[in-house]
């Protein structure tokens, strides 16, 4: 299928069930070179994000979620770097371009953020400018990317601000970050992300900082853009509710790897790796009995300096092989309806031992 | 207004009482700092916590649930009200009127845990110190008796009692969390003020943290008021929770029956707006979404101070202020339309995990 030079198009294309791959992150490592030694906060992430659609990067703190988000972008702060791996993404003009390969402080990466992917952030009083308006954001990102004038500049981000529900946009426009409230502030960021249509939106805990009111009205903004302009959305999380109202696809992550990867029904009701089954196995949910205990994981995200030998879940996990999982670094096997796991129980020789050793 | 307890014929008498708490604190312009108004950030609480129960206090940030903790652990000193605190069968005080001196011997027994792990624990000082701290300012223990306790305590919470030199940097937060429920526990309380305790915790860490305050509150028959903005860890935590908004309690009642039958709007919005964790789940059931903005305190608005968002307001909520009255057992709401209204509660969740 041939790419689509307007968002129009691919809005039309995402509806007509195009399964074209707009961003394909392939075996990235992005490592941070302290004094005290490497950190792999990035060690082998695989992910993949088909038009139009919703993927879900979940994990504890600490696990590399973030960090793969700023690779994409390359804006990895320093002592990072990508190491290894491939990012590939589909440009609007249908060339693909590996990201990866990219000066971080070049023209070609600089063509893109913003004008093909945008980012918003966990905290929008501090990604925002003080000292600007946020009309002056919006318009700096317009004139940056588009060929208009001032004035219709203005009008474009007018319209941006009505557009993310923003009351009164043309007073608005005027406004400083500090006079809006938070949820008013996480749309203005928003309105500044999307105000050059990208083709893909990078969200980092848009909805970590507010209140459960708000966060539902940002969710529901996120998914109305997305239907209206066919864009895709990689969002990252560490909130499996958030994750079960949102997303087609899911990417589970821990200690810098995707240990678990399928479509949002399957990874909550027929999850396969251990880590993913204590994931939701440890949150509070309604309708279970009383104050009953929660299932609760052993132990706690090993220290990056202190990274297990073979599987990194070893020391934690219910299902540990003696011999087996300490020392093999697990491949992604296939398992389940759609997934891809990184766990020996689901290998091909996985039954070869699982007889004597695994549990029910 | 008085959520009275002891009308209910099964409860005990409670630990703590508070009686139309308010607290405001003033606004400060100007070259002089002069007080040019007041934010009434408490404004007229009443509740009471019984002995062994968790009372949860939820509400949006800024609807005073903090505010309210903090009087009852009289880290603020209240406007106005009273918070009776029962000392034995018969006799009650009120820590609202007392001053540091006289407050002395109850700081032993009202304990306070807070949010971040990370900025609660003084970075300068091992962990001996952070949890020993309160035994030896109490003259409880000192030397090496002081150790063996905090190594208890420490054992007791789930960390090793070899780290008791270490400082609060080489922990991971949950483990903080861990140390600062070890120093709230120090001094064998009696209620424990939970603030926001597990929200910044990663969701398998909040689990271990969640079970072990339970533990703990049957092991030492605790008392908590649990403070959260988390409405599915305070329906796994809680025996009875109250809704706050804008500095008043609009809902209280026993955590199974707010949830299933909330007769608040502001209450069924809320938990409308909780993301399911059910991905089946997703475009069913009616959404409410709640339109404009949290009240400002400073100038609230007339009448009920939901009106302005809520769905079902008629003319009568925009000049008069609903009162609190009893609906049900021991369901409690401000609201004038409680009975007239069919709102909606949690249970198609639990009806669609038992399919």
């Amino acid at each position: 299928m041939q790419p689509t030079p307007t968002r129009l198009d691919s809005a039309a294309d995402a509806m007509s069930g195009a399964n074209e791959t707009l961003l394909q992150v392939r075996d990235v490592k992005t490592h941070f070179f302290t004094d005290e030694g490497v950190v792999k906060a990035v060690d082998g992430v695989n992910l993949s994000l088909k038009r139009g659609q919703t993927l879900c990067v979940v994990g504890e703190s600490g696990c590399g979620k973030s960090v793969t988000a700023r690779s994409i972008l390359r804006i990895v702060p320093a002592p990072g770097r990508i190491v290894s791996g491939e990012i590939n993404f589909q440009q609007r003009n249908g060339a693909m371009i590996d990201l990866a390969q990219t000066n971080p402080k070049g023209r070609a990466i600089r063509h893109i953020r913003g004008r093909e992917i945008s980012m918003i952030f966990q905290e929008p009083m501090s990604s925002l400018s003080p000292v600007h308006t946020i009309g002056s954001q919006i318009m700096e990102a317009i004139l940056l990317h588009l060929p208009v004038t001032r004035q219709e500049a203005r009008k474009r981000a007018v319209s941006m601000l009505e557009l993310v529900g923003i009351p009164r946009a043309g007073e608005q426009l005027d406004a400083y970050s500090f006079e809006l409230s938070g949820g008013m502030r996480q749309r203005a960021m928003i309105a500044i992300a999307l105000a050059c249509e990208p083709q893909l939106l990078i969200a980092d805990e848009p909805t970590t900082a507010l209140d459960v009111t708000t966060q539902a009205n940002i969710l529901d903004l996120i998914r109305d853009l997305q239907q209206a302009s066919g864009m895709s959305v990689l969002f990252i999380t560490h909130d499996l509710g958030v994750v079960a109202e949102i997303a087609d696809e899911v990417v589970v992550m821990y200690l810098g790897r995707d240990v678990e990867s399928g479509p949002v029904d399957a990874i909550f009701h027929d999850p396969k790796h251990p880590y993913t089954r204590a994931l939701l196995q440890s949150i509070p949910r309604y309708g279970s009995r009383d104050r009953d205990r929660l299932y609760s994981l052993k132990g706690t995200v090993p220290h990056p300096f202190d990274r297990p030998s073979g599987c990194p879940f070893h020391p934690r996990c219910d299902e540990f092989i003696q011999e087996r999982c300490n020392t093999v670094d697990p491949d992604r096997y296939a398992a389940g309806s759609a997934q891809s796991v990184r766990c020996l129980l689901y290998s091909p020789d996985a039954d070869l031992y699982a007889k004597e050793d695994s549990k029910p | 207004m008085d959520f009275d307890a002891n009308k209910t014929a099964d409860s005990a008498r409670p630990l703590l009482e508070v009686r139309n708490l308010h607290m405001q604190f003033p606004i400060k312009r100007g070259l002089l700092r002069r007080t040019v108004g007041f934010v009434s950030a408490v404004n007229d609480v009443s509740f009471s916590i019984r002995p062994g129960e968790t009372l949860s206090l939820v509400g949006e940030s800024g609807c005073g649930k903090t505010t309210t903790g903090r009087c009852i652990a009289r880290v603020y000193s209240p406007s106005s009200g009273q918070i009776l605190y029962q000392l034995d069968e018969r006799e009650s005080v009120d820590l609202a009127q007392f001053d540091n001196r006289e407050l002395r011997p109850f700081r032993r027994e009202i304990r306070m845990i807070f949010q971040d792990p990370f900025s609660s624990l003084n970075p300068r000082l091992p962990i001996l110190q952070i949890v020993g701290e309160p035994l030896r300012a109490n003259r409880v223990a000192s030397g090496s008796e002081l150790e063996d306790r905090v190594a208890t305590l420490l054992r007791r919470v789930g960390l090793r009692p070899e780290y008791i030199r270490r400082y609060p940097h080489a922990f991971s937060g949950g483990e903080r969390q861990r140390i600062g429920i070890a120093r709230a526990l120090a001094l064998n309380p009696r209620l424990i003020v939970a603030d926001e305790a597990v929200s910044a915790l990663d969701v398998s860490v909040q689990a271990q943290i969640l079970n072990l305050l339970q533990d703990l509150q049957e092991e030492f028959k605790l008392t908590y008021l649990f403070i959260a903005h988390d409405l599915s860890v305070v329906e796994h935590i809680s025996h009875r929770v109250a809704v706050m908004y804008v500095g008043k309690i609009v809902e209280l009642a026993q955590a199974d029956e707010l949830f299933a039958n909330p007769l608040h709007p502001y209450t069924e919005a809320l938990l409308s707006a909780v993301p399911k964790p059910d991905p089946r789940l997703r475009n069913k059931g009616a959404r409410i979404r709640l339109e404009g903005e949290v009240a400002d305190p400073s100038d609230p608005p007339s009448g009920c101070y939901f009106h302005p968002r809520c769905p079902y307001a008629q003319d009568r909520c925009w000049h008069e202020e609903p009162p609190v009255r009893e609906i049900g057992a021991d369901h409690w709401v401000a609201c004038h339309f409680a009975d007239e209204l069919e709102l909606r509660g949690f249970e198609a969740i639990g009806a669609a995990r038992d399919a």
